[in-house]
């Protein structure tokens, strides 16, 4: 066995896995600890990967050589390309994956990649908090690693609320790690509450499934991974129904049993995927909400109700689903709850995703303030990557804004935090029209090589591609449609793949998945350069660090209340204090003014 | 570090019953307690106080001063005005007074420039005071309103954005497609955006054009040909238009500027009066540089300063047309190309201007509405961000002065 492990990756999640593996591939020695090896990997809420903005996340994570996309795509069910009617450049391409072949997959994954596993529950650091040595496990003492990568999803400390009952776990079935928490409020790190939930999943026979509304999976050769295509396999249909007025009341009528309602759970939940009674609350007028009905997989026991998330009394929810169409026999096999949980406030983390007070130990998913299988799985790779670096003396990787949501997801969290569990949503991305599904191997392909994350199969694919799109753009630069380079023609609106291949012969014979990206990039190159422009001057902002300020107390040049935010927020940058709601643009020139003094004393 | 003291005479010269002298910056209440000898703090706040200001143990003036607490006063920061009498010997050595104690005089547009960046005045309210001191313009007033048509169409933008990303991100989920709640939202905009463009073209100042090219090539004659009337001396020959002549002309709504220079081609016959055309250039948003034939192009001396120039070839009855894209072919005598001229000249001011922004962000709202139909959501948003930028920028109060406003501030007296 090893005596210190290059890295320890804390938790087998979303997060702990893409952290663990991304640490591997750089070849460093990596153990992950989870409290149940079995339950690695496993889909807690729904049977999803992927969605708007959601989806292009697990494109990235797949052009870093995360294995999400891999594992989603071999369990997928169902495949829908969410806003097809609205442009491509925000497609979000969303799978239904059997949720216990995709837990098993994510597994294997990490047992064929040389990853000790260690069952076991962390019960807090151990060494300094400016340079921990590892981590106190219950059974197995101590473990000592170079660096520390936590991921401890929902159980730091977790509470789960059903009704009026309340117990301790990180979700159903599992511990809560309060010993952790316990350590980490100890060693005075900042930790505030969240709150979220998950709906009652229900017996696929009970329900009544030719009164629903089918969807059907699109029939597409589309693959959230770059690699090869997908092998044929199974699908499912989906179906839709509708909240009442009768579930809507029978919602008031328990909401005095609430344990949200009635102030037990402090924590924020997330505003855009409220539990059911949250929705009765904001939007008493509205009647009518869609939920989706999707398999747990492949002719699984169970349906999960997508959009009915919920903690009230069992008695209920019973009542609820059985007031839905269709649903007026269901039978619950587990009923929904709410879980309350702590996570990092986000002064503690810096850019690289390292926890500020310390230079060994990192931080990722929900711990983090995200929500999301696919949030915490990019944050897990970014973690972990820096994790393998830092044992190595080497710089951090860090992802622009202006080139990921990887990167926009990390710069809001550690510049702005949260106030609710943070979702990743297209709209928070400025450059959104680059930041787009079809292109995240050419976005990504030299951060990944630079940063030493990436195979050598997967190099080799990406490289491929990036040489595949080079050539097809050689191709639209040399020939011309109606006197216009191809390359500009195809910016026209309407112009398709196959418009394309019929004015360039040579095209047809290309790789059509890169084509369309081509184009695509093409499309949208004006707006995207006219955008980044109009970014530069922020993008300059950025580049002036803030970390040397020693109190912002004591700088005249910005008025007081500026220095009291400034000195509780302390951001990284002088665009991350512009970011900071209060700030006026007098206080950056002041600070601007005030640096400019620094730098000539 | 505090901003220096300024002060300046904010009534007009010469001698009247009253003057007043306005003092900004902090450190003015101590200042002002200092010369009219009152006890320290007698003018924190918002305080009125009656004294004499005394020089060498003689009183100079008696006079009131009020001054204003920062925050509350016009520039933002601690404020005093002297209402004394307006006596100019007496006013002149209460300045010196003033000066000698620590305050600066202060340059034209000053106070309104620390009102501006202290936020207490937006650009279009700048642009508006401005236009208060423009003699040649009438009902202007400064109450706001080209503000308050700006801030409905920045709520209008923004709600707009919200239902184009509401659609991109929750449409799937939540949203049983309701377009028509989109189509409602942009008929709301684009009216108005329509409106805001009226305002800022009605209280912007007007643009300014300077008619430059070589001696001989026919400045007067379109001059006098635009402007409608003899004004400029016209004669075949060689250096007739010494000084410059000024008119204002009303193209498709918006009024111009127009000013007529000396032959300016760098080697003339005078080269004082060609250095001082282009020395007149600032400030000026376009350039005509007409030539015969277009054979002259513009110096580099005119190209670095003006705005945008825009070529002629003059005199294309006589001289045969020039085909190309960049040069405009005008006849004073046929008429050919004047229309072309007189649309090119009523999208001056440039793209600084005020009016010249409220164009673009209403043809991006355009834009953006043509993307919704096309099925092209991203890009519906973007133009739609782009507009909201824009318009913040006009609204806002502290930062990115704009060229309008540059000028607007420079126009003033400078008591303002």
């Amino acid at each position: 066995m090893i005596d210190t492990w290059d890295v320890i990756v804390v938790g087998g999640g979303h997060a702990g896995i893409e952290a663990a593996l991304a640490a591997r591939r750089t070849g460093c020695t990596v153990v992950l600890i989870s409290a149940k090896a079995n339950r690695i990997g496993e889909m807690s809420c729904n049977p999803a990967i992927g969605g708007i903005a959601k989806g292009t996340i697990v494109r990235e994570i797949d052009a870093l050589d995360g294995s999400m996309a891999r594992s989603a795509d071999a369990t997928s069910l169902h495949f829908r390309m969410l806003n097809r009617r609205k442009g491509p450049a925000v497609w979000g391409p969303r799978v239904q994956s059997d949720a216990a072949e995709y837990a098993r997959a994510q597994q294997l994954y990490i047992e064929n990649s040389g990853i000790a596993v260690v069952e076991d529950e962390v019960t807090g650091l151990s060494g300094d908090t400016e340079r921990v040595s590892g981590v106190k496990c219950r059974r197995s003492g101590r473990v000592k690693g170079k660096t520390v990568v936590l991921a401890a999803g929902t159980f730091l400390r977790g509470r789960l609320f059903r009704g009026d009952e309340r117990w301790k776990g990180g979700r159903i079935g599992d511990i809560s790690a309060d010993a952790l928490e316990r350590d980490l409020v100890k060693r005075m790190f900042h930790v505030e509450r969240f709150k979220t939930g998950t709906p009652a999943r229900i017996v696929r026979s009970s329900v009544n499934t030719a009164e629903l509304e089918v969807q059907r999976s699109e029939d597409t050769d589309f693959t959230f991974s770059f690699g090869k295509g997908l092998q044929e396999r199974d699908q499912e249909v989906c179906y839709i129904t509708h909240t009442d007025i009768n579930t809507m009341n029978i919602a008031r009528d328990y909401l005095h049993l609430s344990p949200l309602m009635e102030g037990r759970i402090e924590g924020t939940g997330p505003r855009y995927c409220p539990s059911y009674e949250d929705k009765v609350v904001k939007f008493p007028d509205r009647q009518r909400h869609r939920i989706y009905v999707e398999p747990m997989g492949y002719k699984s026991r169970d349906f999960y109700l997508n959009g009915l998330s919920t903690s009230l009394p069992r008695e209920a929810q019973i009542k609820m689903v059985r007031s839905l169409r269709g649903f007026e026999g269901a039978e619950i096999t587990d009923y929904g709850y709410a879980v309350e949980y702590s996570y990092f406030h986000f002064s503690e983390i810096a850019d690289t995703l390292r926890l500020r007070k310390t230079e060994n130990v990192f931080a990722a998913g929900q711990i983090c303030g995200t929500s999301g299988y696919e949030e915490a799985a990019g944050l897990g790779l970014v973690a972990g990557a820096n994790a393998a670096r830092t044992s190595k003396n080497q710089e951090p990787l860090k992802l622009s804004r202006m080139n990921s949501y990887i990167g926009v997801m990390i710069d809001d969290i550690v510049s702005k935090g949260a106030d609710e569990p943070y979702r990743m949503f297209s709209s928070r991305a400025e450059n959104r029209l680059h930041l787009r599904q079809d292109n995240a191997d050419r976005r990504l392909y030299l951060s990944g090589k630079r940063f030493g994350i990436l195979s050598e199969e997967k190099r080799d694919l990406l490289s491929a591609n990036l040489k595949e799109a080079e050539l097809i753009w050689s191709v639209l630069e040399s020939k011309t449609a109606g006197g216009m380079r191809l390359s500009k023609w195809c910016r026209r609106p309407g112009v398709t793949v196959e418009a394309v291949g019929a004015l360039a012969e040579s095209l047809v014979e290309r790789d059509q998945k890169v084509l369309l990206s081509v184009l695509l990039d093409e499309k949208y190159r004006g707006y995207i350069e006219r955008n980044l422009r109009r970014h530069e001057s922020n993008r300059n902002l950025g580049s002036i660090n803030l970390r040397e300020i020693g109190s912002y107390m004591e700088i005249d040049e910005i008025c007081w209340e500026a220095r009291e935010v400034l000195e509780r927020e302390r951001p990284e940058t002088l665009a991350g204090a512009e970011r900071i709601p209060g700030i006026r643009p007098t206080d950056l020139h002041g600070l601007l003014i005030y640096l400019g003094r620094q730098r000539s004393t | 570090m505090s901003p220096e003291i300024i002060c300046a005479v904010a009534t007009p010269e010469g001698t009247s019953a009253l003057s007043v002298i306005r003092i900004s910056g902090s450190g003015s209440f101590e200042l002002l307690e200092n010369i009219m000898s009152l006890e320290k703090n007698r003018l924190r706040g918002m305080r009125r106080k009656v004294g004499r200001i005394f020089q060498e143990g003689r009183t100079v003036d008696e006079v009131v001063a009020v001054s204003w607490p920062r925050g509350s006063s016009f520039t933002g920061e601690e404020m005093v005005e002297i209402i004394c009498h307006g006596i100019p010997r007496s006013i002149r050595t209460i300045m010196e007074i003033l000066i000698k104690n620590g305050a600066r005089r202060a340059g034209p547009g000053e106070f309104a420039r620390r009102a501006f960046g202290n936020e207490r005045l937006s650009a279009v309210q700048i642009i508006a005071l401005a236009a208060l001191w423009d003699t040649e313009r009438e009902q202007t007033t400064l109450n706001g309103e080209a503000e308050n048509s700006c801030m409905e169409l920045l709520s209008g933008i923004e709600s707009a954005r919200e239902a184009v990303e509401g659609f991109i991100e929750f449409g799937e989920a939540h949203l049983d497609g309701d377009d028509d709640a989109i189509g409602k939202v942009y008929d709301e905009l684009i009216g108005r955006a329509g409106v805001f463009k009226r305002e800022a073209a009605s209280i912007e100042k007007r643009g300014r054009v300077m008619l430059m090219g070589p001696m001989n090539s026919g400045k007067s004659t379109l001059f006098n040909l635009l402007s409608g009337e003899g004004r400029a001396l016209v004669s075949g020959e060689p250096g007739t238009t010494r000084d410059g002549s000024t008119c204002i002309i009303e193209v498709s709504g918006r009024k111009v500027q127009l000013c007529d220079t000396a032959g300016t081609d760098g080697l003339g016959l005078d080269r004082t009066a060609s250095e001082a055309v282009i020395d007149g250039l600032d400030g000026t948003e376009r350039v005509i540089w007409m030539s015969v034939g277009g054979k002259t192009p513009p110096p580099g001396e005119v190209r670095k300063k003006a705005g945008e120039i825009i070529e002629i070839a003059a005199k294309s009855d006589l001289d045969g047309r020039r085909e190309t894209a960049d040069l405009l072919n005008v006849s004073s005598i046929s008429g050919e190309g004047l229309e072309e001229l007189k649309t090119m000249l009523s999208r001056v001011p440039g793209s600084m201007s005020l009016s010249g922004v409220a164009d673009r962000i209403s043809g991006s709202i355009e834009e953006s509405f043509n993307f919704i139909s096309s099925g092209e959501y991203g890009l519906a948003a973007e133009l739609l961000s782009e507009a909201e930028i824009e318009t913040r920028r006009i609204l806002s109060r502290g930062e990115n002065i704009q060229l309008s406003v540059e000028r607007a501030l420079s126009g003033m007296c400078v008591g303002k």
